[in-house]
């Protein structure tokens, strides 16, 4: 287990290290979430106050958007030169790449999450007074899905010419549900008022569960493919 | 061995030269690990009876050959023929679709893990982080591997390949053949028994062609067993003691480099 876990932390600061140095990564998806939500301010014209159903919709289109740019850009740093045939020679248990590049992805997208929240709240004048832990919450639990998923079918396309765009096409089906369970748990915090907890947050957790698992088992023969 | 042999290479087109430094007691970067002798007696590589089938198309079709452990053999082959298909099976990035590899005995289906700890192998690519210096690929590689004392081996290899000056630099700021010796230090972190190198001088000036030869040479002494995958006859036949040669994924030819001419071998490659 403590071989397994220094693999996983060696695979993970490396992939940092190497976001650190370029800042290509994360200066990218930044200026595109920033952007898409400036348009939806432009375009959507909200009236002061906007609820917290809205504040999750606006932001899940900038993180989701963001999030594929993630996914695409640290996995494509394994293919090149093919950095990812030296990763599979050597003997380590595939599980841990994979969980080395969720746990890159979810330093990114946290990362994203803290500089384009506050500025979707500044423009939309998002009330998120009755329940910020309970927002941070409910957003982390559902990244840590979305970024599962997107993780392994990042590895699946990684290898073809339509990289970003087919990543979009499979991830975004496949994670509306995390969204939908995400936006409603939200929805009955802001409007009604219900405490983060019980059905709602089950169901995130039980989601944010299989599709780690699945993704887990599916990796290894992915990278294989 | 008696001593480190440093390989250097004048980028700004001088010519290579090599430093046989003796250095008493210093473990030589080439090293073989302990089981190096207990699994001589099995074939270094044996494939039996092994097909390739990738998108409906067969890419290797019945290869059966032996290589003998501390061989040099060259693997040659028109484009296409199934080269770097077989050295991606050999190095258990991909299995057969039917028979059966075994390296050093060990069977490529079941044990891949310990067989990929005595490979190493040189790719077309580097398979390095071009955003990380030469040193930290090889100590993040070489801490994979679970080497002891990674930072002293990947010294040693940056001093073997001639670059331990540039250590601290992006691989990104390397000419080709820079990044062909740091891949191949890569290849070597971990002592292995046998290494793969596909193509291992394409896109190299002659004077890193020349450098990489002699390490290829120099690895052999001590023991490796090397298979060369190659489109150049005439310095295969120079470099190699075994010839294969395969046509469009049967191997046609396995025959020991001093029984043949470039232009027998071409013509083999050529036949329709």
């Amino acid at each position: 287990m403590n071989r397994a876990i220094r693999h996983i932390a060696l695979l993970t600061a490396k992939d940092l290290r190497i976001e650190a140095r370029g800042r290509q990564t994360i200066g990218l998806v930044t200026v595109l979430a920033i952007l898409i939500v400036v348009v939806l301010a432009l375009g959507l014209a909200p009236a002061p106050g906007a609820s917290g159903l809205t504040a999750t919709a606006i932001l899940w289109v900038a993180y989701l958007f963001g999030g594929v740019l993630i996914f695409e850009k640290t996995m494509a740093v394994e293919r090149y030169d093919e950095a990812l045939a030296g990763l599979l020679l050597a003997p380590i248990d595939r599980g841990a790449i994979f969980a080395a590049k969720l746990i890159a992805n979810l330093v990114l997208m946290f990362t994203l999450a803290l500089v384009v929240t506050p500025v979707a709240v500044v423009l939309f004048q998002f009330d998120l007074s009755a329940s910020p832990g309970g927002f941070v919450v409910v957003m982390m639990l559902s990244m840590i899905g979305y970024a599962a998923i997107g993780t392994l079918f990042a590895a699946l396309t990684s290898s073809t010419r339509l990289a970003g765009g087919l990543l979009a096409m499979l991830v975004f089906p496949v994670t509306l549900t995390i969204i939908l369970a995400s936006t409603r748990v939200l929805y009955n915090l802001f409007e009604h008022q219900q405490p983060v907890g019980g059905s709602g947050l089950a169901i995130l957790i039980a989601f944010d569960v299989i599709f780690l698992v699945a993704s887990w088992l599916v990796f290894e023969l992915v990278l294989e493919a | 061995m008696t001593g480190q042999l440093r390989i250097q290479t004048d980028e700004a087109g001088g010519d290579a030269r090599e430093v046989r430094q003796r250095v008493p007691g210093a473990p030589s970067p080439l090293r073989l690990a302990p089981q190096v002798e207990a699994a001589a007696c099995s074939p270094a590589v044996r494939s039996l009876g092994v097909h390739k089938v990738i998108d409906d198309r067969p890419v290797l079709r019945d290869l059966t050959f032996d290589l003998a452990p501390g061989s040099y053999a060259a693997l040659l082959g028109a484009n296409g023929a199934g080269k770097t298909t077989l050295l991606r099976m050999l190095s258990t990035l991909t299995l057969p679709s039917r028979g059966r590899i075994e390296i050093f005995g060990r069977c490529t289906r079941k044990q891949g893990a310990l067989i990929r700890a005595g490979i190493g192998l040189i790719g077309h690519q580097s398979m390095l982080y071009r955003d990380l210096s030469a040193l930290e690929n090889l100590l993040f590689f070489g801490r994979l591997h679970d080497i002891p004392e990674p930072g002293v081996r990947a010294m040693d290899l940056l001093e073997f390949v001639g670059l331990v000056d540039r250590a601290n630099d992006p691989v990104k700021t390397f000419s080709r053949g820079m990044v062909q010796r740091v891949s191949i230090a890569r290849a070597l972190l971990h002592e292995p028994r046998l290494l793969l190198a596909d193509e291992p001088f394409a896109g190299l000036d002659a004077p890193s062609v020349a450098a990489v030869e002699r390490l290829l040479e120099q690895l052999n002494t001590e023991g490796m067993a090397v298979l060369l995958a190659n489109h150049d006859v005439r310095q295969s036949l120079r470099l190699a003691r075994t010839v294969l040669v395969l046509r469009r994924g049967r191997l046609v030819l396995d025959c020991p480099a001093g029984q043949l001419s470039a232009e027998d071998v071409l013509g083999e490659i050529d036949k329709r």
